[in-house]
């Protein structure tokens, strides 16, 4: 266990071409010993090599990495103590699964007693116990996961163990149980967690830290309450949630309010140092409500279509070109047509160039 | 149907195994017959047809003086130097194959792809244009007409058999494994070993399999690099040939040659069907 600094860490796959593409840009950041981070973002937008750089596999063009304090960034793989986990299973297929377990242990010539206390142990938690004997290639795809896991999770003493995107292939019900397996394990033994998912859902519901990546870029970090409420840019507002943010195009109209199709809207930012012309208003679709009787921040909508999805009604709606979205609870009567909702001044995030004021 | 699919299956089948096992049918009988049972007209079943000996065997094992060809030390010879060149190969190939999959080799224009080829290049040659620089190369360095010699020059022809396979194999393997291997604590040295190689026996029993086929079955470097010092089966059993062709010594020595190719596709088709080949991954 560790407490992970990455200090002004970029990379390039091209570092010697004159005009390098950055896989990550410059960002600092720090991994709390025992917490659990997600790496949130799109395909191709740098997560994986942020986890390769940290367990070794992968040389940062620039910058530092340090474990509990000790400049690691040349350190080889094998000696850096960290656990990492594949999108896809990779198990020892001459080995039984109890071998697989095993091998990181045998590999740091622990003892037989502590290695069966400890193979025993995560075989317990993660359901194999039946099957240590068995060949490891005879089991099924999501099995043979859980052992890449289970030689993730075998060592206590390790820096962090590093999981991309691993339940891709398992099924959706042990994927919830596992994700809960993870957290406990998290509580019990303090091991800090790093998991990397495109799945912002997996991502909430894992994680007490979520780290949002856009081409290379770490754009936001903060617990799913702060990247849910505040997102930092469009694109946090967009990438999370669902349904994403309302997003409008408006006009300044004073120092706390702005112009959406003709309607102020007032806001809690202070709006006196904008510069651009490019402002943009943004509201979660959970927060905007049909209006009762609040007089301020009203806007009146076209009612478009109304989804019951179960434990809530979405409502799409028009108001000039921009369509709302709104999330009401089952119980609300909607009415057919013109509806007056109400948006409250202190949900609102109001984006210059994108970017929360 | 059903009906005509399976007729059709099966008598494929008994069409492709009287093709495969007719010559070997053929060789048996003949190799237990004598002059007069092979030129006296077609026959097949001994004791009906013809009366069996054990001359065409004999043949095999009489020293010449005895007017044998006595094929015993060429074809423990050939053995010898069959499976010491293989193993060299597969060892050297395989450790070049993996550096080849693994790591990026660049001098100038040169990059792995290129050196694969030149490894698989040399086995492009006709073997007539390598043999004066074997001959003269084996000559400076007094090695012709020896076991050693010869073992040398199998390398030279073996190995990019060896690594033109396991490139491939290696290829197919995922560096995942390594990279896991390297995670777990492994070092690189300790990943190929522990890890990489157990997991690529099915790639290396291919490799080895057609190292042993090519290096058993080669008659023209044996034949141009060794005199009366050292043998190897295959010259010797064309030294069996006279003006009267003895069919039946012939036709022993053929199965007698063949039989360890025969044992080591056993070996080879019982390692393979135990489906040893599916992904560590996924």
């Amino acid at each position: 266990m560790a407490k992970i600094d990455l200090s002004n860490i970029s990379h390039s796959y091209n570092p010697n071409d004159p005009n390098p593409v950055y896989a990550l840009n410059p960002f600092s950041m720090t991994w709390e010993n025992g917490n659990r981070y997600a790496i949130l973002g799109p395909s191709g937008c740098g997560k994986t090599t942020m986890l390769n750089i940290v367990s070794g596999l992968v040389r940062p063009s620039a910058g530092r990495i340090l474990f509990d304090d000790k400049d690691v960034t040349d350190l080889k793989t094998e000696d850096r103590n960290i656990a990492q986990v594949f999108q896809f299973p990779v198990i020892y297929n001459t080995m039984t699964v109890y071998e697989n377990l095993a091998f990181p242990l045998k590999c740091r010539d622990f003892s037989k007693s502590k290695t069966d206390e400890r193979v025993n142990s995560v075989a317990e938690t993660l359901n194999l116990k039946s099957f240590l004997n068995s060949p490891a290639r005879k089991l099924t795809a999501d099995q043979k996961q859980l052992i890449s896991l289970g030689r993730g999770l075998v060592r206590e003493d390790v820096a962090a163990v590093l999981m991309d995107e691993p339940l891709t292939v398992i099924d959706p019900d042990l994927k919830f149980r596992l994700r809960r397996n993870l957290k406990e394990i998290n509580e019990q033994y303090k091991t800090t967690l790093v998991y990397v998912t495109h799945d912002q859902n997996e991502a909430m519901t894992f994680a007490d830290n979520i780290i949002v990546m856009s081409e290379g870029e770490v754009v936001q970090t903060g617990s799913p309450k702060e990247l849910f409420e505040r997102p930092n840019t469009t694109f946090v507002g967009y990438f999370i949630g669902s349904p994403a943010m309302n997003l409008f195009e408006s006009e300044v109209s004073s120092n706390d309010s702005v112009k959406i199709n003709n309607n102020l809207i007032k806001t809690r930012t202070n709006l006196s140092n904008i510069k651009t012309k490019n402002i943009k208003l943004g509201i979660r679709s959970e927060f905007i409500k049909i209006a009762q009787n609040q007089n301020e921040n009203l806007i009146n909508v076209n009612v478009e279509k109304v989804e019951d999805l179960g434990n809530y009604k979405l409502i799409t709606a028009k108001m000039g070109n921009f369509t709302i979205k709104s999330k009401v609870t089952r119980e609300t009567e909607i009415p057919n047509q013109n509806v007056k909702l109400h948006i409250p001044a202190e949900k609102c995030c109001v984006y210059e160039d994108n970017k929360l004021i | 149907m059903n009906k005509l699919y399976i007729f059709l299956k099966y008598f494929f089948i008994v069409v492709w195994t009287v093709f495969v096992v007719a010559p070997f049918l053929w060789a048996l009988t003949t190799s237990f017959k004598d002059f007069q049972s092979v030129n006296g007209g077609v026959t097949y079943i001994p004791w009906v047809d013809f009366e069996p000996n054990l001359e065409g065997w004999k043949v095999l094992i009489k020293s010449p003086a005895k007017g044998g060809v006595d094929i015993i030390e060429p074809y423990f010879n050939s053995l010898f130097v069959t499976c010491t060149a293989s193993l060299i190969s597969i060892i050297l190939g395989t450790l070049s194959a993996y550096a080849l999959s693994r790591y990026t080799f660049k001098a100038g224009f040169v990059k792995n792809n290129d050196i694969t080829f030149f490894f698989i290049s040399q086995r492009i040659m006709p073997p007539i244009v390598l043999s004066i620089p074997f001959f003269l190369f084996l000559s400076s360095i007094n090695l012709l007409d020896s076991l050693t010699g010869l073992i040398v020059v199998y390398i030279v022809l073996l190995m990019p058999i060896a690594v033109w396979i396991m490139v491939d194999f290696f290829n197919k393997v995922p560096r995942e494994i390594d990279e896991t291997a390297l995670i777990d604590g492994c070092n690189p040295y300790q990943a190929f070993l522990k890890v990489v190689l157990p997991n690529s026996i099915p790639g290396l029993i291919v490799a080895g399999m057609f190292c042993i086929i090519f290096g058993w079955i080669d008659f023209f470097f044996a034949f141009i690099l060794t005199f009366t010092e050292v043998q190897l089966l295959p010259v010797k059993i064309v030294a069996l040939n006279s003006s009267v062709t003895p069919w039946w010594s012939l036709s022993a020595s053929a199965l007698v040659s063949v039989a360890p190719l025969i044992i080591v596709a056993f070996i080879v088709e019982r390692y393979l069907s135990k489906g040893n080949l599916s992904g560590a991954i996924k």
